[in-house]
């Protein structure tokens, strides 16, 4: 732990000048003020725009915009579109979990557990498709799923499956779409977790080894506890982060469809704003969308904070 | 029952584990692998099932470089991926210093604000954001494109802060002792020992941008300040598509982002490793 009395202040601050003690209060916000500034520019000013606009009317080509009250919501509401895109959504978000946790948790462990120059090269390999460019990704993709020669296809004929437009079927082309996007999601987490297990010392397995504790006994009781917090925050996070994957991926190859199976709220909300230029209609599910989105992360950290109290 | 010897169970395991390693691997660069044998591929070659280029050409480089402006576009974007990244780290590391040595009265509302900044979607700013840039006149200038993604600084405050807690207090303290400000002690010991820090989260924040693909094609739609990802999708529109440039201009703007992570990586881990950071 810090000693707290390096905290509070770089000098004592008790028998210090009022003019000093001024200083030590306004320290910190002169530290902070550049963020605040831009957070404040950036973040939860256009929030509260996006908040205004959601209750306005106002398509983006005409000069000002009018009030129009709560329509924009019952809008969205009432035509079809906008819940079927969140019922996709709530698919996208739950299939996509395990790719942003359990499986690069896995891989990040198994490197980590026996570092050298095979990790290494592991590790970079693992790299290149967070970059590969997400349009090549994308394209590359449709080719390897071509229904007639795609070399996925291919492979499936060497198993006995039939060729399949996974793609062009509505009951495939959201499964493919998350599956492309999570290898993505799986390379980018994989990094991360291993940076966050180069902070586990590495003394206190070679201690429980010689205690006698097994491979998976040292995994399960002191690696998994180190990472519990990485989960929650990167399971989080990517419920953020992998939307703009998905999003060039669904833009590219389907553009929402076919018949709207690979819709989402935020491909939604692109095509009310840049295709129709309604900017009321998708403020509102701007705001619909944060406002669902901040429920579920709050519920998550409720829960994961309850979970850690009980262990603890 | 005999239990097997620790010998065997070790050569399973070993065995097990690079086997998940590799089948992970192997499906996961198959796409990358694919891509760049297809970008020497003939316009014809790039729909035959053999995923090898036969005939190999060089002619999708020669369209991609010569009647494309892939330079400029690559360009484009390093300079707006460098001018996040540094604009970033200049207002997370003070931000994140103040946050773990000298916290004000109201840090833990402002970390919960900060990280509430990290999830918000992007998308629900960006019509005010685009409404900003254009009535300032912002659109295809380099400004328009760089601040709004100001809007994800704190995540390098968040992973910064966890960086500068995990510096033992007491040698912080001891340059205090010895007479150095806050501002000596942020410059002249926290720094050098963050480095390797620094270079994780700037290539994070650097990747990151260079594939932002939303915000510049609103931003910054024309040619003069196109970055590569949207600037790509130009070969899909014009006169059909031509999937050949399209893939050897994204293996260009894939490159530079590769040589960084391996200049990089090394020095970075080990530094983890070497620094005495936990």
């Amino acid at each position: 732990m810090a000693n707290p009395s390096l905290i509070a202040g770089e000098r004592g601050v008790d028998h210090a000048p009022p003019v000093v003690r001024l200083r030590d209060r306004a320290r910190p916000w002169l530290y902070l003020a550049p963020l605040i500034v831009a957070l404040v520019v950036w973040v939860y000013g256009p929030l509260v725009f996006t908040g205004v606009l959601s209750f306005m009317s106002w398509n983006l080509t005409a000069p000002h915009p009018s009030w129009l009250g709560t329509a924009n919501y019952s809008r969205l509401v009432h035509e079809p579109q906008f819940p079927h895109a969140a019922r996709n959504t709530l698919v996208y978000a739950v299939v996509m979990l395990p790719f942003a946790t359990v499986v690069p948790m896995a891989l990040a462990i198994a490197l980590w557990k026996r570092p050298g120059r095979v990790s290494t090269v592991y590790r970079t390999l693992l790299f290149l498709p967070v970059v590969l460019a997400p349009i090549a990704t994308a394209i590359t993709w449709q080719f390897l799923l071509d229904p007639l020669s795609g070399l996925v296809n291919v492979v499936a004929g060497w198993f006995g499956v039939g060729a399949h437009n996974w793609l062009g079927d509505p009951s495939s082309a959201l499964y493919s779409v998350l599956l492309i996007t999570s290898v993505k999601v799986v390379a980018l987490n994989v990094l991360l977790f291993g940076a966050a297990l180069a902070n586990l010392e590495r003394g206190l397995l070679e201690a429980a080894a010689l205690d006698g504790a097994t491979e998976w006994e040292i995994t399960r009781h002191i690696v998994l506890p180190h990472l519990r917090r990485t989960v929650v925050l990167l399971g989080m996070l990517s419920l953020v982060v992998v939307w703009p994957w998905i999003f060039a991926n669904v833009a590219v190859l389907t553009q929402g469809g076919p018949a709207g199976s690979t819709d989402n709220v935020y491909y939604r909300l692109f095509t009310y704003a840049f295709t129709f230029f309604d900017a009321g209609t998708a403020s509102a599910a701007a705001v619909v969308i944060t406002g669902a989105l901040a429920l579920v992360l709050g519920l998550g950290l409720l829960v994961a904070g309850r979970r850690r109290r009980a262990i603890a | 029952m005999p239990s097997p010897s620790a010998t065997t169970r070790r050569i399973v395991g070993t065995v097990g584990r690079h086997a998940f390693l590799l089948g992970a691997t192997a499906i996961m660069i198959l796409p990358v692998l694919w891509a760049l044998a297809a970008s020497f591929k003939t316009p014809g070659g790039i729909f035959d099932s053999n995923p090898l280029p036969s005939p190999a050409t060089l002619d999708n480089y020669r369209v991609a470089t010569r009647d494309f402006p892939v330079w400029r576009l690559l360009i484009n974007t390093t300079v707006m991926a460098a001018g996040v990244t540094l604009l970033q780290l200049l207002i997370a590391v003070p931000a994140a210093y103040a946050l773990v040595r000298f916290p004000p009265r109201a840090h833990r509302v402002l970390v919960a604000l900060i990280v509430i900044t990290l999830l918000v979607p992007p998308q629900s700013l960006i019509i005010p954001l685009f409404l900003t840039i254009s009535h300032l006149g912002w659109r295809n200038t380099f400004p328009g494109l760089i601040l709004p993604q100001l809007y994800g600084t704190g995540l390098a405050v968040i992973l910064l802060r966890d960086h500068i807690r995990a510096v033992p207090s007491t040698v912080l303290g001891a340059a205090v002792l010895d007479g150095a400000r806050p501002g000596e002690v942020l410059r002249l010991v926290l720094l050098p020992l963050l480095r390797p820090a620094l270079g994780a989260v700037a290539i994070l924040l650097f990747i990151t941008a260079w594939n932002e693909y939303l915000w510049p094609s609103l931003a910054a739609p024309d040619i003069d300040h196109a970055t590569i990802q949207p600037g790509l999708a130009a070969f899909l529109t014009q006169e059909g598509p031509e999937y050949g440039p399209l893939l050897a201009g994204s293996m260009l703007a894939t490159l530079p982002i590769v040589a960084v992570y391996l200049l990089a990586s090394r020095r970075v881990t080990d530094a983890f490793m070497h620094s005495g950071l936990r």
